[in-house]
C-alpha cells in the first residue's frame, strides 16, 4: 500500500494520511452496556480480509475518512467521508 | 549444564578442532526432521522462539517427552529471524522489569545452557535524551530499574562523551543530546542462532519440530482441546499451545474468541557492511519525526529500526515513509553514515495488545494455551518466556513471573500500559 485515494483530493502518497483506530467487526449485541463498552474497546475480531478503520488526511484536506482495507494483500476497498459519528 | 543428550553432537573447542580435520562429514543438521505422530502430550503451534523456546523448557525442565512443534512454514522465518537483535530490561513497571530481567539473566548463560553460540554481546543499550522533560523520564524509568536491582545509569553529557566518543555528544545538532540512560548489560544477540539453538536443543531431546505444517482448526469436546487439525494431518494432543506472533488475532477468531489484539508491521534494515563504528545500542526519539535504533551487527552492517508502520497490516511490506524515518534519525546521530548503502529491508506481523503488554494464558479451553501480545518487543523476552511458560503449562498455574501477564487484565482494568497512551495498539 503506497497511496490512498482521498475523496477530495484523489490518490495521494501515504504519509499524508494518519491512521486512528480500527473498528471493532461487530459491537456484541448483549444488554450489558458494560461489557459492549469494553468490547468495543479492547476486542478485535481478527479478519484478514477486511479491517475498517479511521485515518485522517491530515497533510491534505484534514478530512476524517472511513477505509476499508484488504490487511492480507494491502488493497484499498473504498474511502468515504466519515460523517454522523464522532472520530 | 548442557540439555544435549550423549548421541548428539556436543559442540566445544575440541570438537571445532576435530571438525578442521574430519572433512565435511563432520557436521550433521541441527536438528532432526522427524515424521508427525498421531498423538502428543504438547502439541506447540508456531516454531519462532517462544514456541521453541517453551518446548525446550518443557523438554528439559517439565519432563514431558512427547512433544511436538507445528510451524506453517521454517524454523525462523517469522519474528525471530526479523528482529533487531537488540536485548534489555530497563522497562518502567514492576511486572515487567523483573520478567524481563529474568530473561536478561537467562540471555547471559545461554550459549552454555544451548551449546550453542548466541553470540549475546552486552554492549550496553543506550536510550538518548533530547529534551529535559525526557531526562526526567529516563531518571524515573532508570530509578525504578535501580529500585528493582537492576543496572541502570544516569549519564550526563561528559559520562555519554566517555561512554560512546563515536556519538560526538556535544556536537551542534538541530536537536542537541542533553543525556542518556545506559544500561551495560544490555546489547545484542544473534537472532538465528536463537532460532536454531533452541530448535537443535529441544529437538535433541526428542522434540518433533515439524516444519510446512499448518493448523487449520481445533478439534474440542466439552472444555477441553482433544487436538488440532494440519495440513498434515489430525494429531491428537493432550495440551495445545499457541505461540503464533503476528498471526495469533486469526487464532482467536479461529477459537471463536475477541482478542485484545491488532495485528500492526514494524520494519527493519540493514545497511552493507563498514568498518567497526558504532560500539553500542541507541535509541533516539527526535522531536522531528519518529524513533530510531541502531547497532552494528558483527559482520559490519548498520542494523536499524524505527516505529511501527502504524496500521494493521500482514503483508510484511512496510511502508516507503517510515524507512525514511528511520534513515533520517539515524543520519541525525551519525551524519558520517550518509554515504552508507541500505543493504535489505524487511518487515514483521507484530501481535500488538491494548495495552503493549504481553499475555500469557488460557485461550477459552482448559487445556489450550496462548503465548501472545509480545508486540515488537518478543525477541529479549524468549528465554524467560519460555522456561515461564512450560512451567505454566506443565502445571497447570502460571508461575508468578508471568501472573501479571493474564487476558482477564483487560476486563478488570489491571492494565500494564508501559508507555502510558491509553487503550490503542499504536499511537504515532
Amino acid at each position: 500500500m503506497r497511496q490512498l485515494p482521498c475523496p477530495f483530493c484523489g490518490a495521494r502518497e501515504l504519509r499524508e494520511f494518519v491512521f486512528h483506530k480500527t473498528l471493532p467487526a461487530a459491537a456484541s449485541a448483549t444488554a450489558d452496556a458494560s461489557a459492549d463498552e469494553f468490547a468495543r474497546t479492547y476486542l478485535r475480531v481478527a479478519d484478514p480480509q477486511l479491517s475498517v478503520e479511521h485515518w485522517q488526511h491530515v497533510h491534505g484536506c484534514r478530512a476524517w475518512l472511513l477505509v476499508r482495507r484488504n490487511p492480507s494483500t494491502g488493497a484499498v476497498l473504498a474511502v468515504q467521508m466519515l460523517s454522523g459519528t464522532a472520530p | 549444564m548442557s540439555a544435549l543428550p550423549a548421541s548428539a553432537r556436543h559442540y566445544s573447542a575440541w570438537s571445532l578442532l576435530r571438525a578442521r580435520f574430519a572433512g565435511s562429514g563432520y557436521w550433521r543438521p541441527l536438528w532432526a526432521g522427524r515424521k508427525l505422530k498421531p498423538a502428543y502430550d504438547v502439541v506447540i503451534v508456531g516454531a519462532g522462539g517462544h514456541g521453541l523456546a517453551s518446548a525446550f523448557h518443557l523438554a528439559r525442565d517439565q519432563g514431558m517427552r512427547r512433544i511436538a512443534v507445528l510451524e506453517k512454514r521454517l524454523v525462523g522465518y517469522g519474528n525471530v529471524g526479523r528482529n533487531t537483535t537488540i536485548v534489555r530490561s530497563n522497562y518502567l513497571l514492576p511486572e515487567n522489569h523483573y520478567f524481563y530481567e529474568d530473561s536478561l539473566r537467562r540471555w547471559e548463560t545461554l550459549s552454555h545452557d544451548l551449546n550453542y553460540n548466541v553470540m549475546y554481546s552486552p554492549r550496553g543499550v543506550v536510550d538518548l535524551a533530547l529534551t529535559d522533560d525526557s531526562m526526567l523520564a529516563l531518571a524515573r524509568r532508570g530509578n525504578a530499574m535501580r529500585l528493582a536491582g537492576i543496572d541502570a545509569e544516569l549519564l550526563d553529557l561528559a559520562a555519554l562523551e566517555r561512554f560512546a566518543p563515536e556519538l560526538e555528544a556535544r556536537r551542534k545538532r538541530r536537536f542537541p543530546i542533553v543525556g542518556a540512560l545506559l544500561q551495560r548489560r544490555g546489547g545484542t544477540v544473534r537472532h538465528d542462532a536463537v532460532a536454531w539453538g533452541y530448535a537443535r536443543a529441544a529437538s535433541a531431546l526428542g522434540v518433533d519440530i515439524i516444519e510446512d505444517c499448518e493448523v487449520t482448526g481445533v478439534r474440542t469436546a466439552g472444555n477441553a482441546a482433544t487436538g488440532v487439525e494440519s495440513t498434515r494431518g489430525y494429531v491428537q494432543a493432550d495440551r495445545v499451545v499457541f505461540a503464533t506472533a503476528g498471526h495469533t488475532g486469526m487464532i482467536g477468531a479461529m477459537l471463536g474468541t475477541p482478542l485484545p489484539i491488532e495485528t500492526h508491521l514494524l520494519q527493519a534494515m540493514v545497511s552493507e557492511p563498514i568498518k567497526p563504528l558504532i560500539n553500542s545500542v541507541y535509541v533516539y526519539v527526535s522531536p522531528g519525526h519518529g524513533e530510531t535504533y541502531i547497532c552494528q551487527s558483527d559482520r559490519g552492517g548498520l542494523v536499524m529500526g524505527g516505529h511501527l508502520d502504524g496500521f494493521p497490516s500482514y503483508t510484511r511490506e512496510g511502508v516507503w515513509h517510515r524507512l525514511e524515518d528511520v534513515v533520517q534519525g539515524a543520519l541525525e546521530l551519525f551524519p558520517r553514515i550518509g554515504g552508507v548503502k541500505i543493504l535489505r529491508q524487511w518487515a514483521g506481523t507484530n501481535d500488538m495488545t491494548m495495552d503493549g503488554s504481553p499475555i500469557m494464558d488460557r485461550l477459552r479451553y482448559d487445556n489450550v494455551f496462548v503465548n501472545a501480545g509480545w508486540c515488537y518487543g518478543g525477541f529479549k523476552a524468549i528465554p524467560a518466556s519460555g522456561a515461564a511458560f512450560a512451567k505454566f503449562v506443565a502445571s497447570g498455574t502460571a508461575p508468578d513471573l508471568i501472573r501479571a501477564y493474564r487476558l482477564s487484565r483487560f476486563a478488570s482494568g489491571h492494565l500494564l500500559d508501559e508507555p502510558g497512551q491509553g487503550p490503542f495498539p499504536v499511537r504515532l
